[in-house]
């Protein structure tokens, strides 16, 4: 078998013990990697209901066949868990050095089981797993935790590590990489927290298995340049991804004021050209073609690495339009460990709770010192207003009460990524059918929704797109690892994946190939949340109840006076289940699980719900 | 003559050397008169709107109208 190392690293942190297990054919090429190699472990080995916090949770790490090897934009992991914020499936990709070095070390994935009772770190180098008490590094950031082990192992190895937040279960804690990279959203770096595993150390020195090693490198090495150039001639790495600040501010779709507003005058303040002009530093991933991580010196003298998401949840929803202060509380959440759209999200929330009159508070929007202090109250659980941050919006919501639910900005738990879809009713359906929650990384569909469709259609072609976008960018960039930006802000066609992949692995797969597995993927990510709550019905799915409360419209600009409709929605959603072969209820049907090669899946499910 | 003010994202501020700016043109003009009018290469994928709704190039602009033009993007 090329492509794949065909090994997996058990380690058992209850009692410090390791094996290398081994895997075959059948099973890489059903799941291929990254999410799919996550997923399938979770369901096997997962017994629903447990505390996403205790020993019985495992924690992921898994790679791609393409990950790490010379090719554009293949320095990403997999991180996944069963998610202490949802209670779901939950997973995140971050770049980072440990994709190539967990490859050379001759692992597709590792498995963290069980629970150390002491705080430890772990050095990873080929055979070899050692256990270090982390009591030096316990209690400390992300910076000055790499800071440490670069020290010790030199700056060359891969670093995963969890901040103050994982520490301390805060429950939308991220595990962090390089500079500015973190992945793992729904909380996945709690549970590196909960079992006291402060970093992962990864070194490797043996050879990739590639089927083609000459052809992979030659066409590898040229297509890096050729994306790189590409990215050059059309400038995006300018301003990245930072751009969309002011394209959603035109179109009434950016997040101000915990998402009741759509548009803001001083939105150019936190803007992309701003964030350009104030660069002091650019980050990339490795293997990266067009780096997008744009640092500026924060209020405080730190080096902040930025994008939309960031400027967007920590600056214009929390009404914070200096963007120095908005790269100090991004800085704060790189260094605690702490997802930036949660962390926003939850501030917004909590600031609009007392605004309501909801919970008393001295928290104001705009106020970012205050938001700064929070921030670490969240990250630590300090006191009753840090435990209640640090449980994230939906859980607050519900400690609060007093109808502040209605406004509490998440999709199953998982806080809404930058976009206002009020009056975007197919962006509202792909985060409403995102299967970690409201995330917009599995189908960014409202560049689509604006620019082909009119807004305030409900038609099955939104629910087409935010399939095909689930396909391409859930699917095969989260199984064959590697980073999508090549594709979608540059055009880089798809078709060069799986002949990378064809050059790997030694396959003769088409992009047709791929899209089962997608869809597989998406039924066992389904099934994996009808498995933890059997009474799953289609409201599950449901984006928040303020968009569609006429009274939270727009006084104006381009949406005014306009909110989604809910009986609309739901046919928009009937569309959507209807074309992937799901039932009313959002779960995948007997006939469809049969056909994606669920079987034994499906009879598992079906102990805890009967399948149409 | 009508003014319309066109404002840039991205990159392609860059390439046109401003960011919004205030245009005037003859009556009637369409969208994609404006276009040609900005050193932006046409064949690039762009997203248009008028006053933050989507817009086809043909359309005639009107005195005061707003045209944004970005990069297709992704999302952060």
């Amino acid at each position: 078998m090329k492509g794949w190392t065909g090994h997996i690293l058990r380690i058992d942190l209850t009692t410090r013990t390791h094996k290398i297990e081994t895997f075959g054919e059948e099973f890489a090429h059903k799941w291929v990697g990254g999410r799919g190699f996550a997923l399938k472990v979770l369901w096997d080995e997962l017994r629903p209901g447990i505390d996403p916090l205790g020993p019985e949770n495992k924690l992921i790490i898994a790679v791609g066949p393409i990950a790490g090897v010379p090719a554009p934009n293949t320095g990403k992991t997999v991180v996944a868990a069963k998610s202490p914020l949802t209670g779901g499936f939950g997973d995140g990709n971050l770049g980072t050095r440990a994709t190539e070095h967990l490859r050379k070390a001759g692992y597709d994935a590792i498995i963290f089981e069980g629970q150390s009772d002491k705080p430890i770190y772990i050095y990873i180098e080929d055979d070899k797993v050692q256990y270090f008490p982390a009591e030096d590094i316990w209690g400390k950031g992300t910076y000055d935790t790499h800071d440490y082990l670069y020290k010790i192992y030199g700056k060359g190895v891969g670093v995963l590590s969890i901040g103050q937040g994982g520490e301390n279960l805060n429950r939308y804690a991220m595990i962090r990489s390089l500079e500015g990279r973190a992945g793992g959203r729904p909380g996945i770096g709690a549970v590196m927290g909960s079992k006291k595993l402060k970093a992962i150390v990864i070194k490797g020195s043996k050879p990739i298995p590639v089927a083609d090693p000459e052809g992979m490198r030659k066409l590898g090495i040229e297509d890096l340049r050729k994306v790189g150039e590409i990215n050059k001639q059309t400038g995006w790495s300018i301003q990245s991804t930072t751009g969309v600040l002011s394209w959603c501010n035109e179109v009434a779709a950016l997040p101000v004021h915990n998402m009741r507003q759509t548009h803001h005058p001083d939105a150019w303040k936190i803007d992309g050209e701003r964030l350009n002009n104030a660069r002091i530093a650019t980050y990339g991933c490795p293997n990266c073609t067009m780096r997008c991580g744009i640092a500026i010196r924060d209020h405080e003298g730190h080096e902040s690495e930025l994008d939309y998401e960031n400027i967007g949840t920590l600056g214009s929803n929390l009404d914070i339009f200096e963007l120095d202060q908005v790269g100090s509380l991004n800085y704060l959440c790189d260094d605690y460990g702490l997802d930036t759209i949660s962390a926003g999200d939850t501030l917004a929330f909590y600031a609009d709770a007392i605004e309501q009159g909801a919970i008393k508070g001295d928290f104001r929007f705009g106020d970012a010192e205050m938001a700064k202090k929070l921030l670490g109250m969240a990250a630590r659980r300090q006191g009753e207003i840090g435990n209640l941050l640090a449980d994230g919006t939906m859980r607050m919501s519900r400690a609060i009460g007093h109808g502040s639910e209605a406004y509490a900005m998440h999709v199953k738990g998982l806080e809404i990524s930058a976009y206002n879809c009020k009056f975007c009713p197919g962006m509202a359906l792909a985060f409403a059918t995102c299967p970690l929650g409201g995330h917009h990384k599995d189908s960014w569909v409202i560049t689509f929704e604006i620019k082909q469709t009119k807004r305030d259609s409900y038609g099955p072609e939104k629910a087409a797109k935010v399939i095909e976008l689930q396909r391409i960018r859930g699917g095969l960039f989260e199984f064959i690892v590697a980073c999508r930006f090549p594709w979608i802000e540059l055009g880089w066609p798809l078709d060069h994946y799986p002949e990378y992949f064809n050059r790997v692995t030694g396959l003769n797969w088409s992009l047709d190939d791929f899209w089962k597995i997608s869809d597989r993927i998406y039924a066992l990510m389904k099934f994996f949340w009808v498995r933890e709550f059997p009474d799953w019905d289609r409201t599950r799915d449901y984006p928040p109840m303020i968009w569609f409360d006429p009274s939270n419209a727009d006084k104006d600009g381009p949406i005014a006076g306009q909110v989604l409709e809910l009986d609309k929605f739901n046919q928009l959603l009937d569309h959507y289940y209807n074309q992937r072969g799901w039932d009313q209820r959002g779960i995948p049907t007997r006939k469809t699980a049969e056909a994606l090669d669920l079987k034994d899946e499906m009879a598992e499910v079906e102990k805890y719900t009967k399948l149409e | 003559m009508i003014k319309i003010t066109v404002k840039l994202i991205g990159p392609l501020i860059n390439l046109a050397g401003f960011s919004e700016k205030t245009l005037e043109f003859p009556a009637e003009t369409t969208v994609e008169e404006v276009l040609a009018a900005l050193p932006i290469d046409p064949q690039r994928p762009k997203i248009v709107t008028r006053n933050g709704q989507a817009v086809a190039p043909g359309e005639k602009l009107k005195d005061g109208d707003r045209l944004a033009i970005s990069p297709i993007y992704s999302g952060g």
